[in-house]
């Protein structure tokens, strides 16, 4: 369904005072979604996963490498030509009360891109309004109870079921979720969350989740594969449960061991690592980009970037000093 | 395997540093007054981190505003009394005594800090404006004492005092809304959804320094989220809010371990969780009531509740002590088993 190749995206900032800087998003990234299937991507904030997300929707152009979608590369085609492919790629955005427009009512939310689409399909009125009521009733809202309201009067985790109705108006084929649930109420996010995860098994719509909570993306995407992100590079790719049980990058390991034990039900892993100051610092680009914070760090991580290897055939890793460690929280049996 | 629990239970004659005691906050409304909180009694005890655990709409953001007699019009407190050692019953303080509480004894981090600090001033004005606020006359000796608590939590003084909020990270300004809370020597700490917006390793290094500064100033903790992890990760005890007086609370491992009230393992089993059974999770059916939603009689939860007896339709259960340490207020006998 997607397929990208190498995609790398830089910016240039004209600071008044600091000059040209160039700050580099993405550095080369490639995964594929196959359809019907899930990738996800984690990260912390700032490392470039919200990017991808926009180039995978169109909304922001990458200056190297390829971007297939099916079949179709789209890095040498027209904006028109190129048009048509996105928009079997729509996006759910993170923060529902803003991804709404306040003085409209959820009917005229999603019945402006419902028109448009019947325009082409040839559909009436009433097929605009019967595909609005039958899009809420997909996304668990009562068409009644919602239609008429504007967003103010739903709760977060509702206004994010309109937003993904609204995405659905126009028969997508993937839907990209950047941190699709972070500002929801813990309560409602696996509602969300197992919405998203039927559509795909009822409709075969693929999804890329972006997030930085790695549970989440294992229960939307268990059986798919799970892409951490570190300063615009895939560091560490595979399997969902096998990076969460054998992580060989010391990021990841971080990133695991940082996630809150559940006490009564979980026990820590015993190998949990904790990285070296923060993002925030900036560091040359020479040399494996998390050397300034890994705890494993040697003279030889400063020499040049490692490249994404093989641990094992469908697991793959970019660190001189991988190693699997058990980082993860490890569940108590229990005893009835 | 079964994990040994902790009863960490404070016998009956224990001091408590801040007790809420019967708390009602109600908000004016076209409809009348609604109570946001209603009836809500939590105890702090001096040297621990309690939790408080709710789903938005539980009122759970105005109990600790109201800890600060600080509830926004047109919200007031109708009934009940907030008594902290030292300071009396605050809700009864008014003028300069209660702004000398607030960030003297009481200190407060805001939700997401980053909206709470002035943009238009740096972060060491903005410590000169609290200085001025509660009188302080030895500006430097203030200066000093953040200088110092900056860094305690991680970052550089000289930098952070001559800094915007603007350029700062998230993680970063909330950790100065913590030196901000605690620059006037709290001995309480209100911590309102303090990791909310921030990713898990900034998450993780915030936590770490409540846990430290908590720990290193003997204080008294009260960290309000909707995320069990957080609590998990930092409280010692648990009290689970939900519109009513708190169906739940107790010693945090125990209460995790083996939730009493339905709600509570409704909120336990709707989590997503990075080991054990996905298809386990549950969906916690519907939503909190709201001010005009909440139920004038009977359980407060009982519409979401796959235990709803006829009698809970009736009568609004009452908070008793069940074993040890532990309270709930559900109509339903406790089971003890974990579903």
């Amino acid at each position: 369904m997607i397929e990208a190749r190498n995609i790398t995206r830089t910016y240039r900032s004209h600071g008044a005072i600091t000059g040209a800087r160039v700050v580099p998003a993405l550095r080369g990234v490639s995964f594929s979604l196959p359809k019907g299937g899930a990738v996800s991507f984690i990260g912390e904030s700032g490392c470039g996963k919200t990017t991808l997300g926009k180039i995978l929707t169109g909304i922001e152009t990458f200056d190297g490498g390829e971007l297939v979608v099916d079949g179709v590369e789209l890095s040498g085609l027209s904006a028109r030509r190129r048009a048509p492919y996105f928009r079997r790629i729509q996006m759910i955005h993170q923060d529902p009360y803003s991804a709404l427009n306040p003085t409209r009512t959820i009917e005229q939310t999603l019945e402006d891109p419902l028109r448009m689409r019947a325009r082409e399909t040839g559909g009436d009125r009433k097929a605009v309004e019967a595909r609005a009521a039958e899009l809420l009733e997909l996304v668990g809202l009562s068409p009644e109870g919602v239609l008429g309201k504007y967003p103010h009067q739903l709760s977060g985790g509702q206004r994010q079921r309109v937003v993904i109705a609204r995405a659905l108006t126009v028969d997508p084929e993937v839907l990209i979720a950047d941190e699709a649930v972070s500002m929801i109420d813990v309560s409602m996010r696996l509602g969300i969350l197992s919405l998203l995860r039927d559509l795909r098994t009822r409709l075969g719509i693929s999804l890329v989740f972006i997030t930085h909570d790695v549970a989440t993306a294992r229960y939307i995407g268990e059986d798919g594969e799970l892409h951490v992100i570190y300063r615009g590079s895939v560091i560490e790719s595979g399997p969902t449960d096998t990076i969460i049980q054998t992580p060989v990058h010391p990021y990841t390991q971080c990133l695991l061991s940082a996630i809150p034990i559940m006490r009564g039900l979980e026990l820590p892993g015993p190998q949990r690592l904790v990285p070296i100051g923060s993002l925030d610092e900036r560091t040359e680009d020479t040399g494996c980009l998390f050397a300034p914070r890994c705890p494993f760090a040697t003279d030889e991580c400063e020499v040049a970037q490692p490249a994404l290897t093989p641990w094992d055939p469908t697991h793959q890793h970019a660190c001189l000093h991988a190693e699997p460690r058990q980082v993860a929280a490890m569940e108590i049996a229990l005893s009835q | 395997m079964t994990e040994t629990i902790q009863q960490t239970d404070r016998p009956v004659d224990q001091p408590v540093e801040v007790s809420v005691s019967d708390l009602t906050v109600v908000y004016r409304t076209d409809l009348g007054e609604l109570p946001a909180v209603s009836r809500a009694s939590i105890d702090l005890v001096p040297g621990q981190i309690t939790g408080l655990v709710g789903e938005s709409g539980s009122g759970k953001s105005t109990l600790a505003l109201a800890m600060l007699n600080a509830v926004p019009s047109p919200g007031r407190i109708s009934s009940g009394s907030i008594t902290v050692t030292g300071l009396g019953d605050v809700t009864k303080l008014a003028g300069r005594k209660l702004r000398h509480a607030r960030g003297g004894t009481l200190g407060y981090v805001f939700q997401a800090s980053q909206n709470s600090l002035n943009p238009l001033k740096t972060i060491g004005k903005q410590l000169l404006d609290l200085g001025r606020a509660h009188d302080v006359r030895d500006l430097r000796a203030l200066v000093r004492r953040a200088a110092q608590l900056i860094s305690e939590v991680g970052l550089d003084p000289d930098r952070v005092l001559d800094s915007y909020q603007h350029e700062l990270s998230g993680g970063m300004r909330q950790r100065i809304g913590i030196v901000l809370a605690l620059v006037l020597n709290a001995r309480v700490l209100i911590l309102d959804e303090p990791t909310t917006a921030l990713d898990v390793l900034s998450q993780a290094a915030v936590l770490d320094i409540v846990r430290r500064v908590h720990r290193d100033s003997g204080l008294t903790t009260l960290i309000v989220t909707h995320d069990l992890g957080v609590v998990s990760e930092i409280a010692d005890r648990l009290v689970v809010m939900y519109g009513g007086p708190n169906p739940e609370e107790g010693p945090a491992t125990a209460v995790l371990h083996e939730p009493s009230h339905p709600y509570t393992r409704a909120l336990i089993g709707a989590m997503a969780r990075i080991v054990g059974d996905i298809s386990a999770a549950r969906v916690l059916p519907g939503r909190p009531p709201d001010l005009t939603t909440v139920p004038r009689q009977g359980c407060v939860f009982r519409d979401r509740c796959p235990l709803a007896m006829p009698v809970c339709a009736e009568e609004e259960p009452e908070l008793v002590q069940w074993t040890p340490g532990r309270r709930r207020a559900c109509h339903v006998e406790p089971t003890g088993v974990l579903s």
